[in-house]
């Protein structure tokens, strides 16, 4: 096991030598004047001002293997350029958003395995009866319904109408008391901060605020985990071993819990790894709706802005935790399956 | 287990109903800001030239002077006493020496006191810095003639083609800072600027509303890191990068908010009221601008009262219309214009999918198609100006007379103007290229930045009214992103496209510069047939309106030019733009300036429920 591991760890810079050729190759297609509109946003900058002086004060008028070679040699010093769409350096800007998508990924992560494997497995055990009817129609519905109107749907109703579950992290006056006060960030999750602050008041509000985003995220994953759960059960189902089993005269429980789930969840263990990669990585449209601001909204706004060094410096973010997942995925995988850890 | 589960969500939810109902009461002293085109680039008043810094540095520094109530024709005095004129004896009959009397006894947030120096420090430190695209411009043209910092050096024996500024000798440096330095001088409590030539609009350069010429603290800037003032080491801090310079993330002014905190990762700007401002303190006692860009996320938050006031764009208004206890002020003026602008001289090679063949064959147009002031003219009579209007912009605006905003003075509003003419556009059409346009035809690309969906619109009407005259004529509305417009405009390689240009201080010569100067912006996007028109019909003019001190005089030259940019149809302006605001009812005391990059001005605002 641990020389798998140092194995797959092996490929790790290979992996993130490649992520960054990827995306530098695809950057160079762009012209330095095509650049510079990353670091310009409006007609004002270029008052009296040209663009070939910008271009040159911003280094984008060197050659593209120059400026590959320079951002290597800060990478290794650990800077990864500075993100003129969040005005901050690239590190101090992930690292300033990922707590968010961390606390939101964890407060999501639960229901939806938990709630999907179970809503799979209830679809299952009653195969072709209403309430795997109902099950299904609930999974088409999920799979079906954009988040962005179903995130719609919750804010309006939830904050609009009951005031509830308000959007952003944590309500102004909360905001102040972390910004301002004397309010300690240990781990830049708020519910974490503010019970080793003793401020049970804003770990309660920015559990209102992870309400509404949780709930539509697992909405959709629901529906995506029902359906491999529910599939993979009725396969396992019809295995010789499992009429062994209920031969043997075990209890419907007993054959489920034991015999199918556990055979059925390496499929559910794959779709769960990537779905853990999607929720670190950020929900986009989720994080939008609900002006949560993770490491997806910081994404998606620096690439409408062309802000390639943010770009990049995610892009390299994301690799990295693309390898760690699936190197999770894979020891889950030996985990659940004995026979992954044999050969 | 069950029923635990259950009698445990009823107590989430009653509890969450509880903290929701007594989270959030009306607060007088709270106001929320929820903006959605992006948050500030930077906080210093060197380099800030877009509308969000701007909006954050209005609240916290104090300039010079100050629009009186918001009125660009009623400047009064702010940190200076009064206002300079020929007649009080604070500017030199030639308009080229004004004195600045400095008001005393002002505090800073950090609890200095207003100097002279601070005054002539913010500027020199401004110039000296002069970040690449930075609005420093404004204080070179009156003071020193050139544009930038790059050519005090060149002025000073150096050469100005220096990639690096440690490559220059320092010895011209310090001519260059002695160049600049000479311009503006500390007499006791007084400041001196001396400027090249007469500048009527300068004094509204100093005014409140261009963040540009922000007081700042000497004292606290060196102790913070920044120039201390010595003549040798100025080129240390010059053109850095926004986010290393001293004030990119700090703060320091006189004005009536502290800043308390930029949360750049949550997009959100925390004001506090500072208690010692010289004209008393703020009703608000605390500000939040915050930058949200969904518009739903921001609609909820102000129907519900977690936002004062929101940014909606101009064709979303109907949706918050009819919004209960919503307040929309709009038809506010603005000093902007937004033009069609034509290329005189287009490359060919290479620019295929904008100008097709590159010939007169009917599948192309040649290099100097809007060279002929007959094809201009016949696409400005093409245009249907009044529909756009009400259609389009939804009446937000007006037509403009010419290149130069009517809300500036110094305009012919009299000056007869183009309106959708079918058969004077066929008649010019007729004449172009002395016929043979009309004979063989052309195709061209017509091209706005994609998401702007007005400009689109504002193009299309233009092809199809085009496109009726002669079905040889063929125009392609062509989206291109941001960025490769830049790229396009660098090499003046787009035949036909849309651009808007705001004001910077209130002047006719802030749009007489950029519309028709030859070393204007939008020359050198108009190839080189525009630069060669333009020495010819309007430099001189030009130079003559910015030097002239007599109204009488000023508004013969403006005119002129007004006249003459229209005859010649060098471009076609087509909309004014107004703009608008969103607010709850409790919002009042809001004042409007269209000289204001901000769009509030928190000190005189104040909440007051029903």
């Amino acid at each position: 096991m641990i020389t798998y591991i140092a194995r797959r760890l092996l490929f790790l810079p290979i992996v993130l030598i490649g992520v960054t050729l990827l995306v530098f190759v695809a950057m160079s297609f762009l012209s330095p004047y095509q650049l510079v509109s990353a670091y310009i946003k409006s007609p004002e900058e270029l008052k009296n001002q040209s663009l070939d002086d910008l271009v040159r004060k911003y280094g984008l008028d060197q050659p593209v293997h120059v400026r590959y070679v320079s951002w290597v040699k800060n990478l290794l010093k650990g800077d990864l350029g500075y993100s003129v769409s969040a005005n901050m350096s690239v590190t101090e800007a992930v690292a300033k958003r990922f707590p968010a998508t961390i606390e939101l990924a964890l407060f999501a992560i639960i229901p939806v395995v938990l709630g999907g494997i179970w809503l799979g497995t209830i679809s299952a055990k009653h195969y072709n009866r209403p309430l795997d009817h109902v099950t299904r129609t609930f999974a088409i519905i999920g799979w079906s319904l954009p988040d962005f109107v179903f995130g719609l749907i919750l804010l309006m109703i939830f904050y609009g109408v009951l005031g509830w579950f308000p959007p952003g992290r944590l309500s102004m006056w909360a905001d102040t008391v972390v910004l301002t006060g004397d309010f300690v960030r240990y781990t830049g999750l708020n519910t974490v901060d503010s019970l080793l602050n003793g401020r049970p008041d804003i770990f309660w509000d920015s559990v209102r605020h992870l309400i509404a985003p949780v709930i539509t995220l697992s909405y959709l994953w629901w529906a995506y985990l029902l359906r491999i759960t529910r599939s993979s059960m009725l396969e396992v189902m019809n295995k010789d071993y499992v009429r062994t089993a209920r031969a043997k005269g075990l209890t419907e429980k007993v054959v489920v819990n034991r015999h199918v789930r556990r055979n059925a969840m390496i499929p559910v263990a794959t779709v769960s790894g990537s779905m853990v990669l999607g929720l670190l990585g950020g929900v986009v449209i989720v994080e939008t709706v609900f002006d949560y601001k993770g490491i997806g909204l910081l994404t998606a706004t620096g690439a409408q802005q062309l802000d390639y060094t943010l770009i990049l410096g995610t892009t390299l973010f994301y690799g990295m935790l693309l390898v760690l997942i699936n190197l999770v995925v894979d020891v889950l995988y030996a985990v659940i399956d004995p026979r992954v850890r044999l050969e | 287990m069950k029923t635990k589960l259950f009698s445990l969500l009823i107590v989430l939810l009653a509890l969450s109903l509880s903290v929701s109902v007594f989270a959030a009461p009306f607060d007088p002293e709270t106001f929320v800001y929820v903006g959605g085109a992006g948050g500030p680039q930077t906080l210093d008043p060197a380099s800030s030239y877009d509308t969000a810094s701007g909006e954050v540095i209005h609240q916290i520094y104090d300039n010079l002077f100050e629009y009186v109530d918001g009125e660009l024709d009623n400047i009064g005095p702010m940190l200076a006493t009064e206002v300079p004129t020929v007649a009080n004896g604070l500017m030199s009959e030639d308009g080229r020496t004004i004195r600045v009397p400095i008001r005393q006894g002002v505090k800073f947030h950090s609890g200095a006191t207003l100097t002279a120096e601070d005054v002539r420090y913010s500027f020199l430190r401004g110039m000296l810095a002069d970040p690449a695209g930075g609005p420093m411009w404004m204080f070179f043209e009156p003071l020193l003639g050139v544009q930038t910092m790059r050519s005090v050096i060149e002025m000073a024996g150096g050469s100005g083609d220096f990639a690096a500024i440690d490559e220059v000798d320092p010895t011209i440096l310090r001519k260059a800072y002695d160049l600049v330095a000479a311009t503006i001088e500390v007499d006791g409590n007084d400041i001196v600027f001396h400027l090249v030539e007469p500048y009527p609009p300068f004094i509204n350069i100093l005014a409140k509303g261009g963040s540009w010429s922000a007081i700042i603290c000497k004292d606290w800037m060196v102790a913070n890191g920044d120039w201390d003032g010595n003549p040798d080491t100025w080129a240390k801090w010059y053109d850095l990068a926004i986010e290393d310079m001293t004030l990119y993330d700090h703060a320091n002014g006189t004005g009536p908010f502290k800043l308390e905190t930029w949360d750049k990762s949550g997009a959100q700007v925390l004001f506090s009221r500072f208690d010692e401002y010289w004209q008393g303190p703020a009703s608000l006692k605390s500000v939040v601008i915050k930058n949200i860009p969904e518009l739903a996320t921001r609609q909820l938050m102000l129907r519900v009262g977690d936002a004062d006031a929101i940014y909606v764009g101009q064709e979303d208004l109907p949706q918050v219309r009819s919004m209960p206890d919503v307040t929309v002020i709009d038809g506010l003026p603005q000093v902007t214009n937004t033009v069609l602008f034509y290329s005189f001289t287009i490359p060919v090679e290479g620019n295929e999918d904008l100008v097709g063949s590159g010939k007169l064959d009917g599948n192309g147009i040649p290099s100097d198609f809007f060279a002929d002031v007959n094809v201009r003219k016949a696409f400005n009579y093409s245009f249907d100006y009044e529909a756009f209007l009400q259609e389009v912009a939804l009446g937000a605006g007006v037509t403009p007379v010419g290149p130069i905003p009517q809300s500036l003075p110094y305009v012919n509003t009299e000056q007869e103007y183009y309106s959708n003419n079918p058969a004077k556009a066929a008649e010019y059409f007729k004449k172009a290229f002395d016929g043979e346009l009309w004979e063989k035809g052309f195709e061209v690309g017509i091209v706005y930045n994609t998401g702007n969906n007005t400009r689109k619109t504002a193009l299309e009407i233009l092809e199809y009214n085009v496109e009726s005259i002669n079905p040889k004529f063929k125009v392609n509305v062509i989206g291109l992103e941001w960025a490769t417009v830049l790229d396009k405009l660098r090499s003046a390689s787009l035949p036909v496209f849309v651009m808007g240009w705001v004001m910077d201080f209130p002047d006719t010569h802030n749009f007489a510069v950029p519309f028709m100067h030859s070393t204007g912006t939008f020359a050198g996007y108009c190839g080189q047939g525009l630069i060669d028109l333009a020495k010819v019909e309007f430099d001189g003019l030009v130079e003559a309106g910015i030097k002239a001190t007599d109204p009488v005089e000023r508004e013969k030259i403006y005119f002129e030019l007004q006249k003459r940019y229209v005859d010649l149809a060098v471009g076609m302006p087509f909309m004014e733009a107004t703009t608008h605001r969103v607010m709850r009812d409790w919002v009042k005391g809001f004042i409007y300036s269209p000289a204001y990059s901000a769009q509030y001005d928190y000190y005189t605002i104040f909440k007051e429920q029903k």
